[in-house]
C-alpha cells in the first residue's frame, strides 16, 4: 500500500468582515484511502487579531494515510465561523482544498464563500446575526449540488501544508 | 531489495531563533521546546532552553534579538508526529511581574537546507471583563500550565486567543 503524510498548520485566516473567528476542518477521502494515526477532524481556537487583520490559529494537522488508488485524493474542507462577545456563532465562510499531490511544503490559499438567503434574511443577518448554513457539509466539496446555491465571497485561509509520499513507485506512480 | 520492517532516520535540526516583533511590549525572554510523536526520540542535543533577556533596538524596526541557538538530532521510524518547536515569550507588566506575552509552534522543515520560519504568537484570553480586570491587576494572566499544548491539535476549541 502507497502511505502520504499530511504534515502542517492551519495557519489562519484574513479578509473576513469579522473578527473574533475559529475554524472547524476536516479532511475527506475516497473509499481506498485508510487513516493509519492522526485526527481526520477538528476545530480550531477563537482567535481575535490584536496586531493587523489576520486571526492566527497556527492549528497542527498530522495525518497518516495508506492506500490502495488515486481516486478520492484527500480534500480537506473547511468552515470559518465568528463568535460574538455573547458567545453566539455565526457562520463566516465554507471552502476547500485538495491535498497537494507534490511532495515537499506548500503555501495553500483557500477561498471561502457564504450562501446568501433572501433579501429578508439578508436584513436579518445584519442586524441580528445568523444566517442560511449548509445542512449536508458535503456540498462544501462536492460540485453536485452547488447549482440551487447563490452565495457570496467570503476571507481566505491561509495553510502550510508538507507532503511526503512513500511507496507509489511500485505502483507506478511517479511523484 | 527494499528491507523488511522499520528502518530508523535521523533528523538533525540546527538553527537559531533570530528576534521578534512585538510592538507594544519590551525586555522579553523566550522559552522553546519541542513536541514529536511516541516514535520519535531525541539522540543529542537540547530539548528545551530559556534565551537572555533583551530589549528592543533603537531604529525603526524594533525589533527584540535573542539569536539563541537551537541544535537537535532526533531518530524515528515514522515521520507521523514529525517534531513542532513551541515557542513561549515572556516579559514584564507594569506591575514588574513576569506574564506570558505570546504562544506559537511551527513544525521542523521536512526538507533539507536552509529555512526561515516566522511564526504568529497568540495570547489565551480571560472570558470575562472581570477576569481580565483581576489578571490585569494581580498580574497573573491566563497562561497554560503546560506550553505543549500549544502544539496539539485537540481541544483548541475551548481555548479562545
Amino acid at each position: 500500500m502507497a502511505e502520504v503524510h499530511v504534515i502542517g498548520q492551519i495557519m489562519g485566516a484574513t479578509g473576513f468582515s469579522e473578527s473574533s473567528l475559529f475554524c472547524k476542518w476536516g479532511v475527506h477521502t475516497g473509499a481506498a484511502w485508510k487513516l493509519l494515526s492522526g485526527i481526520r477532524e477538528g476545530q480550531t481556537q477563537v482567535d481575535t487579531p490584536q496586531v493587523g487583520d489576520m486571526a492566527y490559529w497556527s492549528h497542527p494537522i498530522d495525518l497518516h494515510f495508506a492506500t490502495k488508488g488515486l481516486q478520492g485524493w484527500p480534500r480537506l474542507h473547511l468552515q470559518v465561523w465568528s463568535q460574538d462577545s455573547f458567545g453566539r456563532c455565526q457562520l463566516a465562510g465554507y471552502g476547500f482544498c485538495h491535498v497537494p499531490s507534490s511532495p515537499g511544503t506548500h503555501q495553500l490559499a483557500c477561498h471561502t464563500w457564504r450562501p446568501l438567503g433572501s433579501w429578508r434574511e439578508q436584513l436579518a443577518r445584519a442586524f441580528v446575526g445568523g444566517g442560511p448554513q449548509l445542512l449536508h457539509g458535503d456540498t462544501i466539496y462536492s460540485g453536485a449540488d452547488r447549482y440551487r446555491l447563490h452565495t457570496a465571497a467570503g476571507g481566505t485561509v491561509h495553510l502550510e501544508i508538507g507532503l511526503l509520499l512513500r511507496h507509489f513507485d511500485r505502483y507506478g506512480v511517479e511523484c | 531489495m527494499a528491507a523488511a520492517g522499520p528502518s530508523v532516520f535521523l533528523l538533525m535540526v540546527n538553527g537559531q531563533v533570530e528576534s521578534a516583533q512585538f510592538p507594544e511590549f519590551d525586555n522579553l525572554y523566550c522559552k522553546y521546546c519541542f513536541v514529536y510523536g511516541q516514535d520519535w526520540a531525541p539522540t543529542a542535543g537540547l530539548e528545551e532552553g530559556i534565551s537572555q533577556i533583551t530589549s528592543k533596538s533603537r531604529d525603526a524596526c524594533q525589533a527584540l534579538v535573542w539569536n539563541f541557538p537551537i541544535d537537535i538530532t532526533f531518530k524515528s521510524t515514522n515521520p507521523f508526529g514529525w517534531p513542532q518547536i513551541v515557542l513561549s515569550v515572556y516579559g514584564p507588566d507594569v506591575f514588574g511581574n513576569d506574564v506570558v506575552r505570546g504562544y506559537g509552534a511551527v513544525h521542523v522543515p521536512f526538507s533539507p537546507g536552509r529555512h526561515k520560519r516566522t511564526i504568529p504568537m497568540f495570547v489565551p484570553e480571560s472570558t470575562s471583563k472581570l477576569q481580565k480586570f483581576t489578571s490585569w491587576f494581580m498580574g497573573r494572566r491566563p497562561e497554560y500550565t503546560d506550553p505543549k499544548v500549544v502544539a496539539q491539535g485537540e481541544g483548541r476549541e475551548a481555548r479562545p486567543t
